[in-house]
C-alpha cells in the first residue's frame, strides 16, 4: 500500500508520481475510446454490432485478457441495444411477441454459454475460444456477402406455431410507402437457432446479432427490417443475462467496460447517421476485409500459429 | 401514455442515466484520483481490479464517498438493469392485453434474468 508520506520532499515526489500515473491512465483511456468508437462505427454499418470487432482488436492488439475484452464488449452491446431500441419502438418495427418468445431460448443459451466460458477459462482452454471466435467472424462474412437485396420475403403459409404464438404483425415501410403485413413461421427452428445464438453470446461476449437475424430472416421468414429491430431488442436482454454472470465471475473491469460502453455507443450513433446517407457499398467491403483479417488472426492465435 | 412510449422512455432514461454515471465516475477518477498503485492497476491490460473483487454492497458505500470506480460500477449496474426493466414492463403490457400465453412466456424470460442476477452468483461462489 502506498500512503501519503509525511516529509515535504517526499510529498512532492508522491504527487509527481500520481501525475505521471494519471497521464498513463488517460493515454490508455484515449486508446480504448478510439478503438471502441471505431468498432461501434463498423459494427453499426455492417449490422454486426461493435463487440464483433472489439473483442479481437482488444485481444490481438492491446493484449487484453479475453475475459476482460468479452466482459467489456458484452456490456457495450446492452448500451447499443437500448440506445437504438427507442427509435425502433417508435417506428413499431420491433415485434415484442416474437422477440419475447425467442428470448426464452437466448437467455437460457446465454446462461449455458457464460457458465461454459467460466469452465473454459478455469481450465486454461482459451485457445478454444479464439478458434470459435475466428469461426464466428469468418461466418459473419457470409452474412455480409449474401445480404438479401429485396425488402420482403416471399410469403409462406402460416403453420400451427404462427397461430398459437400469434406471430403475425404489421409495420409501415417507409421505402415501399405502404403498410406491410407479415407472419412468422417455423418458430421451433427459430427457437433452436436462438439457443445457439445465446450460447455464442455468453461464450464470446458478443451480441451475436448476425445469428439472430438468420434465425428470423431465414428460418421464420420475417421481413429484414422486423428481424433487425427485433434482434436489436433481443441482444440487450440476452446480454443482460450474460453480463450478470460475467459480473460475478469477475470478467468486468470497471474502467475498460465503462470506456468501451461509451465509445461503442458514440461510434454506433455516428454509424447510424452515416448509414442513412451511405449509397456505395465500398465502405462495407472494406469492413468485410477487416472482418476477414481479424477472423484469420483469431484462428491462427487459437491454433498457436500467431 | 401508451406502453410503447413507456418502453421508449425507460430505455432512453436507462441509457442516459448510466452514461452520465459512467462519465461522472471517469471525471471523479481524474479530479479525486485513487492511490497511484490503484491507478496503475486500473489502466493495465492485465488489471487485477474487477467485479469479483468488489462486492455490490461496497459499490453503494463507495458511491456515497464519491469514489470514481464505484460510481462507474453503479452506471454499469443501471445499464444491465435497463433490459430487465423492459421485460418487466412487457409483462404489464401482456397482462393488460389479457394475453395469457405471452404473460407466461415473459415471466419465464424475467425468471431467467433474475436467476442470473441473484441465484447463479451465489452458486458460483
Amino acid at each position: 500500500m502506498e500512503t501519503v508520506p509525511r516529509r515535504p520532499r517526499a510529498i512532492k515526489h508522491f504527487y509527481q508520481r500520481v501525475r505521471r500515473r494519471m497521464v498513463d491512465a488517460l493515454l490508455f483511456f484515449a486508446l480504448l475510446t478510439a478503438v471502441s468508437v471505431a468498432a461501434g462505427f463498423m459494427g453499426s454499418l455492417t449490422g454486426l454490432g461493435g463487440a464483433t470487432f472489439l473483442v479481437p482488436i482488444y485481444v490481438l492488439f492491446l493484449g487484453m485478457p479475453i475475459q476482460y475484452a468479452a466482459g467489456a464488449s458484452l456490456i457495450s452491446t446492452i448500451a447499443t441495444s437500448s440506445g437504438a431500441g427507442s427509435a425502433y419502438v417508435r417506428d413499431r418495427l420491433t415485434n415484442v411477441r416474437i422477440g419475447m418468445s425467442l428470448e426464452i431460448a437466448t437467455t437460457s443459451g446465454s446462461i449455458v454459454g457464460s457458465l461454459a466460458a467460466a469452465w473454459v477459462y478455469a481450465h486454461r482452454l482459451q485457445h478454444v475460444i479464439y478458434i470459435l471466435f475466428g469461426v464466428v467472424l469468418l461466418g459473419s462474412i457470409y452474412t455480409q456477402v449474401t445480404r438479401s437485396r429485396h425488402e420482403l420475403p416471399d410469403p409462406k403459409p402460416p403453420d400451427r406455431w404462427t397461430k398459437w404464438l400469434q406471430l403475425c404483425g404489421r409495420y409501415y415501410d417507409h421505402v415501399l410507402g405502404r403498410e406491410v403485413e407479415y407472419c412468422g413461421v417455423r418458430w421451433w427452428l427459430g427457437e433452436l437457432i436462438m439457443f445457439a445464438a445465446g450460447v455464442v453470446s455468453g461464450l464470446l461476449g458478443i451480441g451475436s446479432g448476425a445469428l439472430k437475424v438468420v434465425a428470423m430472416d431465414w428460418a421464420m421468414n420475417l421481413p429484414i427490417k422486423v428481424s433487425t429491430a427485433t434482434s436489436n431488442f433481443m441482444i440487450g436482454v440476452t446480454a443482460a443475462a450474460g453480463s450478470s454472470i460475467y459480473w460475478s465471475l469477475g470478467y468486468i473491469q470497471p474502467f475498460f467496460a465503462a470506456t468501451t460502453a461509451i465509445g461503442v455507443l458514440a461510434g454506433s450513433f455516428m454509424g447510424s447517421k452515416v448509414l442513412l446517407r451511405l449509397r456505395s457499398a465500398t465502405i462495407r467491403h472494406i469492413f468485410t476485409v477487416i472482418l476477414a483479417a481479424l477472423g484469420i488472426q483469431m484462428l491462427l492465435r487459437g491454433l498457436g500459429l500467431y | 401514455m401508451e406502453l410503447e412510449e413507456v418502453i421508449g422512455y425507460a430505455l432512453r432514461i436507462g441509457v442516459l442515466t448510466s452514461t452520465l454515471l459512467i462519465l461522472a465516475g471517469l471525471v471523479l477518477i481524474v479530479v479525486k484520483p485513487p492511490a497511484p498503485h490503484i491507478l496503475v492497476q486500473l489502466s493495465t491490460p492485465h488489471s487485477p481490479i474487477n467485479t469479483s473483487s468488489i462486492p455490490p454492497a461496497q459499490v453503494f458505500t463507495g458511491v456515497a464517498a464519491l469514489n470514481g470506480i464505484d460510481v462507474i460500477l453503479l452506471g454499469l449496474m443501471v445499464l444491465i438493469t435497463t433490459p430487465v426493466l423492459r421485460v418487466a414492463i412487457s409483462i404489464i403490457q401482456f397482462i393488460k392485453e389479457r394475453n395469457l400465453i405471452y404473460t407466461l412466456i415473459t415471466v419465464v424470460v424475467l425468471f431467467n434474468l433474475l436467476l442470473t442476477i441473484f441465484i447463479i452468483p451465489t452458486l458460483i461462489k
